[in-house]
């Protein structure tokens, strides 16, 4: 090798291999105003009126933001394509609503335990799941959702079928969404930190390597079965305290509200059309998807077909597209710098 | 008279490097040509390139002087040339004779293909025998005679053999020699890739050494056998050589 | 006991038919190692073809398979090249086809969704709500001739698949693929083929389904993990292995269905998936690399 292929390789070893992402101040700024913007976003309420709509679709923006970036731990940094997020989804939107309803626990108090018993209840399945790979684990993700779905249809307890109503907020209209807007907001920005800072971690370099070639990050040492479970376990500790929240903003609890396949679908093509195990690609997929088909909503009204324009566009992606945005520029040198985080 | 020629061909699988690169080798009716060469040479690579798994990025495969570099397998099974893989490759959960019908898969004829099923089950005794058991019963050596028996279903006029002595016990393995001794003496024209270079030099009449990707040399079986420089990097010699004296 | 024998035979009249169901998906698995989540909307998409030729024509349901047979086979091979031609054999054994097939799914729910809305349907031929008496058993019509008739069509399939030329090239395909291209078999074709096949008997699966079931098109989630359910339960496949699995977990299901609930019995087969996974991946016949 010659001196300068040889100084050219020392070069790109050291800016490629960065144990501690630096920040740069740019960055930081752009996070701060990015704050600062949506903290106050809702006091627009007390200027113009007529919010409730942008705040809906913020919130809603929000949670999906907060789900695709959990179901991204274990989706995307692992590499293990789950659908049956929607369980963590429906644990914990019941789990809020039952304290709510039989003994008038707050959501606001008792979403975060909703979370820690989604993610208590991922480890424990991950421990049996986690056992297969591939199209299996997809195929018992799938009998999963089936699973809690018939549990949830025929336990009284928490309305069968027919769910349950759980009362309304009290709060004057105008600020009736306030307290849902930023504890999402809060919930998304945990939930987006800790990808993050997984991201950025041994842990997450393991996830990686299992994402890449399981047997060989074995072989290397890497605890994989562990690793997998707790990405599991983490993965649905947000969808749980997000659905803990959701479930309070609709005022109720229905099993096919929450337990539906379409949503562990719409987690997967968020994160993919984004960027499938990036920080940034989860978040840009999420909004994107959801103004996108709001747009489709308000113009052509909702229907079946909305549905299968889910489907389609995710067969697109897989096949046409499947390194998302982030992925895609990041590929060709033209990722933006406050969309790498990575 | 040269009944396949191999011009300058390069191939490689998928979108990944080539294998072969730039080979050539021409194969006279009705002679035994034994391929060695160490590992990666490209020797298997050879074979699925002449009989159309693999398709030659350069250069020309010539059968009968028809070009064939572009030619489906079955096209090419067709037109005489079989091919016995390196795994045997038989279908586990069919019978012995379920097996032979597969070989002859691509005939037209079902009252001919009953016939050579027949034929070749008379050919080898044990799988006569063994005619209803699954395959994956077998033992290896009785797999290696399914595999070379299905091929002869085709009756074929070029079979060529990926190491047929792998995995095989020595006298197991010298039942499969003594096999392709009696095929060559029914006039069929051989190419044995063989990992055991002694062996198979010994019961061909051409030896080609393949080294990355070309051919390096060949000439008459026994003088590769008995050159030197062969010898010790391929057949390993008597002495134990160290491998800084080799180089 | 007597109870439990003749919810025994309900379970069992029901097993013929998960088994025609299972079988198509399982074809589909052994030739090309996909795993088809879209088995059960299409099959719900042969049950609206059924259901609608007998509301609006009279046609027997039973009678329909032999349009849905054909039809569907179409609808196989069309979806084969348009789906799979264009990934890549070595993309084609991982999850992406999985994925792949999991939005073909979506796709035809929400299309069928759409022309057909959500109502529950469901037709109702005669034999449907009759029974035949046994001693002291009721063997319900519908369930019987349906049974009668998936038993039959797997018979078929397996005399084609063991004697036929094109079964012999499906089954090499299955067993060891580049052995089979070693001797000539065109694998693209024979996966092509096999494919429709599959959707073929998905096809007749959906005349049986639309009266013995009350269908929409959301029910396909139910159905898929139903069918998955069995087939790893016999070993993913394996077609006797998705067979034994069928009527083992029809029978279950339905003393479930009796003892415990009647909208509890799909658990069974959701329980026994986990189960297996725990202790078995392979399934009972499977092969530990099929996993």
């Amino acid at each position: 090798m010659s001196e300068i292929a040889v100084t050219t390789k020392k070069n790109q070893a050291k800016t490629e291999y960065k144990p501690e992402h630096s920040t740069s101040r740019g960055k930081k700024i752009f996070l701060v105003i990015l704050l600062l913007i949506l903290l106050s976003f809702p006091l627009m309420q007390f200027v113009a009126g007529g919010m409730n709509y942008w705040l809906h679709m913020a919130l809603f923006i929000f949670m999906y933001i907060a789900m695709a970036s959990s179901w991204n731990i274990i989706g995307g940094y692992a590499g293990y394509t789950s659908l049956g997020h929607p369980v963590f989804f429906a644990v914990g939107g019941y789990f809020t609503g039952t304290l709510l309803v039989y003994f008038d626990v707050s959501p606001f108090l008792s979403a975060p335990i909703a979370g820690l018993v989604s993610m208590a209840l991922g480890l424990l399945v991950g421990l049996i799941s986690l056992r297969t790979r591939g199209p299996a684990f997809i195929i018992s993700t799938i009998a999963l959702v089936m699973l809690v779905r018939i549990i949830f249809d025929n336990w009284d307890y928490i309305g069968g079928t027919n769910g349950i109503s759980t009362p309304l907020i009290e709060l004057p209209l105008e600020l009736a969404k306030f307290p849902f807007y930023y504890y999402m907001l809060l919930i998304a920005i945990a939930a987006v930190y800790v990808s993050y800072r997984i991201r950025h971690s041994k842990f997450g370099l393991g996830l990686r390597a299992i994402s890449q070639d399981e047997t060989k990050a074995e072989v290397a040492g890497i605890p994989t079965s562990q690793y997998k479970i707790l990405a599991f376990g983490i993965s649905g500790l947000f969808v749980g305290m997000a659905g803990g929240l959701w479930g309070y903003y609709l005022t109720y609890l229905k099993p096919d509200i929450f337990l539906l396949i379409i949503i562990a679908a719409k987690l997967v093509l968020m994160t993919v059309l984004g960027g499938k195990g990036t920080v940034a690609g989860p978040i840009v997929g999420a909004a994107l998807f959801i103004l996108v088909n709001e747009f489709f909503v308000s113009n052509f009204g909702t229907t079946e077909l909305n549905i299968a324009a889910t489907g389609l566009l995710l067969a697109l992606v897989l096949i046409f597209f499947p390194k998302g945005i982030v992925g895609t520029l990041k590929e060709k040198g033209k990722l933006p710098a406050i969309l790498d985080w990575d | 008279m040269s009944i396949l020629v191999v011009d300058d061909i390069s191939a490689g699988y998928g979108s990944g490097p080539d294998i072969l690169k730039g080979l050539s080798l021409e194969v006279e009716e009705g002679k035994t040509y034994c391929i060695i060469g160490p590992n990666g040479a490209g020797k298997s690579t050879l074979l699925k390139a002449i009989c159309g798994l693999l398709h030659p990025r350069q250069g020309s495969v010539t059968y009968k002087g028809e070009d064939i570099g572009k030619k489906r397998t079955d096209e090419i099974l067709m037109k005489g040339i079989s091919y016995v893989p390196q795994d045997r490759s038989l279908f586990p959960d069919m019978t012995v004779k379920e097996n032979l019908r597969m070989g002859g898969y691509t005939m037209r004829d079902r009252k001919e293909l009953e016939n050579r099923i027949d034929e070749v089950l008379e050919m080898f005794p044990i799988l006569g025998e063994r005619s209803s058991q699954s395959s994956k019963t077998l033992s290896g050596g009785e797999q290696q005679m399914l595999a070379i028996g299905r091929t002869l279903v085709l009756n074929p006029t070029i079979i060529m053999l990926d190491e047929p002595s792998l995995g095989l016990a020595p006298k197991v393995a010298q039942y499969i020699f003594d096999t392709i001794d009696q095929l060559k003496d029914s006039g069929m024209t051989i190419l044995l890739v063989e990992q055991n270079a002694r062996k198979g030099l010994e019961c061909s009449d051409w030896g080609c050494v393949l080294d990355l990707g070309i051919n390096r040399f060949e000439g008459p079986a026994d003088t590769i056998l008995q050159d030197p420089r062969i010898q010790e990097l391929y057949l390993g010699s008597q002495k134990r050589k160290s491998v800084e004296e080799v180089e | 006991m007597t109870q439990a024998i003749q919810v025994i035979i309900f379970g069992a009249t029901l097993g013929g038919v998960y088994a025609l169901m299972a079988s198509g998906l399982t074809l589909v698995f052994g030739v090309m190692r996909i795993v088809n989540i879209a088995h059960a909307i299409l099959m719900i998409l042969a049950a609206y073809i059924a259901f609608y030729a007998f509301q609006l024509y009279n046609l027997d349901p039973i009678l329909s398979v032999f349009i849905t047979i054909p039809v569907m086979f179409l609808v196989g091979i069309i979806i084969y090249k348009l789906f799979f031609s264009l990934i890549s054999a070595e993309d084609r054994k991982g999850e992406l086809t999985v994925l792949l097939t999991f939005s073909l799914a979506i796709i035809v729910e929400g299309v069928l969704g759409a022309q057909f809305g959500n109502t529950y349907r469901s037709a109702n031929p005669g034999y449907a709500s009759e029974a035949i008496l046994v001693g002291s058993f009721i063997i319900p019509k519908g369930q019987l001739y349906a049974t009668i008739l998936s038993v039959l069509l797997i018979g078929l399939l397996w005399l084609f698949l063991k004697y036929s030329r094109i079964g012999y090239a499906i089954r090499a395909t299955m067993q060891n693929q580049s052995a089979a291209q070693v001797v000539g078999v065109n694998v693209e074709r024979m996966s092509m083929i096999a494919f429709g096949i599959g959707i073929a008997l998905a096809g007749a699966s959906g005349s049986m389904m639309s009266f013995l079931f009350t269908f929409y098109p959301g029910k396909h989630w139910e159905f898929i993990a139903i069918l998955l359910s069995l087939i790893v339960l016999g070993g993913m496949g394996s077609l006797g292995g998705a067979v034994i699995g069928a009527f083992l977990l029809a029978i279950l299901s339905a003393l479930v269905g009796s003892y415990i609930g009647f909208t509890w019995s799909p658990i069974t087969f959701f329980l026994a998936l986990f189960i297996i996974l725990l202790f078995r991946p392979q399934g009972l016949l499977g092969k530990k690399e099929d996993i």
